[in-house]
């Protein structure tokens, strides 16, 4: 049995389903239509009020036909649940913080470089 | 009270119980035989009657192979008796059923207008539940949650606060609650649900309280507990072969061991998921980094 992490889930909103519409160039009675609600519940829809069965939404996202870079609103998307899952954290950090962790990150890299790609440094230091 | 009518009565209250049971072929056997008398007899009235109870029962199976037309006869025949508020009210189911919202919510009026006029209390507070769900199916869950409350408060304004009837219409607006996240108010009255299906036998009515609890506890975290309903609902769901069930349950199933870091055994459940629809081969993939918690309704 897993006991992995749990990757972090985009949650699927009102709002986030007005954007993908725009986006897509469709008006709410285009949109209406293609996934058999009445025009003004998916009005409700993306106001967040109105809730729909799976059948309807899984219609939503076909229509969409979403990549997940797009959903994630990110121009390239990470490609494991553990990736996603580190940006979406690095993304809750102060300035500060996220700073840091970029040069930790450049020294992890710079230690797991071979030894003979290392930049050059004062004799004293190598010896 | 006619020997006749004793006999057909006792035949639609072991027919009823039959229902609650989930043994759907014995009510529609039973009502069948009542019919046959009742036309043997030339009794119009009881004719009716049975007419009507026999569509339920199709309808409760989700089938409609009845003709909708002779229920709206009964209607226009009976404008000031019992079988035609029933009429009214099966009327009501049937266009329910058929995704006819406006004409459910018409001839479920009419149901509940001729049943608070003549004084039919059990088809008055069926018929708020049905209004209640037409509005559930749309969303409008604080409209619904009220016609619930209607629904519950005239059985026990009669003193019934314990039969099956009692327990559906708490189940229906436990589930308002939890949707309108006041999950707090919601899940005892689900779980009352639950206590008094279990004491009727009413196995077949237990999915959906197992579901709006899996629901509700996915919803607060509450994963072992969510696991726990979730696989009921799904054996029920299963069990008596219904399809909104089994899809709910695996979504949710899916979720809660998402949720837990148990990704082959959500996995499963996407996997089990997709399989109902096999012209959108990348669903799997959305389900495990979409959740689609805020805007499901188990109900639509």
């Amino acid at each position: 049995m897993s006991s992995s992490q749990s990757p972090r889930k985009v949650h699927l909103v009102g709002s986030r389903i007005r954007e993908l519409r725009k986006g897509r160039r469709l008006t709410q009675t285009e949109l209406s239509e293609m996934i058999g609600v009445a025009q003004s519940d998916l009005s409700r829809m993306e106001q967040g009020e109105y809730k729909v069965g799976l059948d309807t939404l899984f219609k939503i996202l076909q229509v969409f036909d979403l990549k997940m870079a797009e959903f994630f609103g990110e121009t390239e998307s990470p490609t494991t649940p553990e990736a996603r899952s580190l940006v979406a954290d690095f993304q809750t950090l102060s300035e500060e913080a996220q700073r840091e962790v970029r040069d930790f990150v450049r020294f992890k890299k710079l230690q797991e470089q071979p030894e003979d790609s290392m930049p050059e440094g004062p004799e004293d230091e190598k010896a | 009270m006619s020997d006749r009518r004793k006999h057909l009565e006792f035949l639609r209250k072991t027919a009823k119980d039959a229902i609650w049971a989930g043994d759907y072929e014995r009510a529609l056997t039973l009502y069948d035989d009542g019919l046959g008398l009742a036309r043997g007899w030339k009794d119009r009235d009881l004719e009716d009657l049975f007419t009507c109870n026999r569509a339920t029962t199709l309808l409760e199976m989700d089938r409609q192979d009845f003709d909708l037309s002779r229920l709206k006869e009964i209607l226009l025949r009976n404008p000031t008796n019992f079988n035609g508020a029933l009429a009214a009210h099966t009327c009501a189911r049937a266009h329910e059923l058929r995704g006819e919202p406006a004409r459910a919510r018409f001839y479920a009026q009419t149901a509940l207008q001729k049943s608070r006029d003549l004084g039919f209390d059990d088809i008055l507070a069926s018929s708020y539940n049905v209004l209640g769900n037409l509005e559930l199916r749309e969303s409008r869950f604080e409209e619904a949650r009220d016609l619930f409350e209607e629904a519950l408060g005239h059985l026990q304004s009669r003193g019934d606060e314990t039969s099956c009837l009692a327990a559906q219409y708490a189940d229906n607006l436990g589930y308002c609650h939890i949707a309108l996240d006041h999950v707090e108010t919601g899940l005892p009255l689900v779980r009352r649900a639950v206590d008094l299906f279990e004491h009727h036998g009413a196995r077949q009515a237990l999915d959906y309280p197992c579901l709006d609890i899996c629901f509700a506890s996915v919803k607060t975290k509450q994963l072992e507990e969510a696991e726990v309903w979730g696989v009921q609902a799904l054996a029920l769901g299963k069990e008596f072969a219904r399809n909104d069930v089994v899809k709910n349950s695996h979504y949710l199933l899916a979720e809660t061991y998402s949720e837990m870091g148990k990704e082959p055994e959500a996995d499963e459940h996407y996997e089990a998921l997709a399989d109902f629809y096999p012209n959108f081969p990348a669903l799997k993939n959305y389900l495990r980094q979409i959740s689609l918690m805020d805007v499901i309704n188990l109900r639509a």
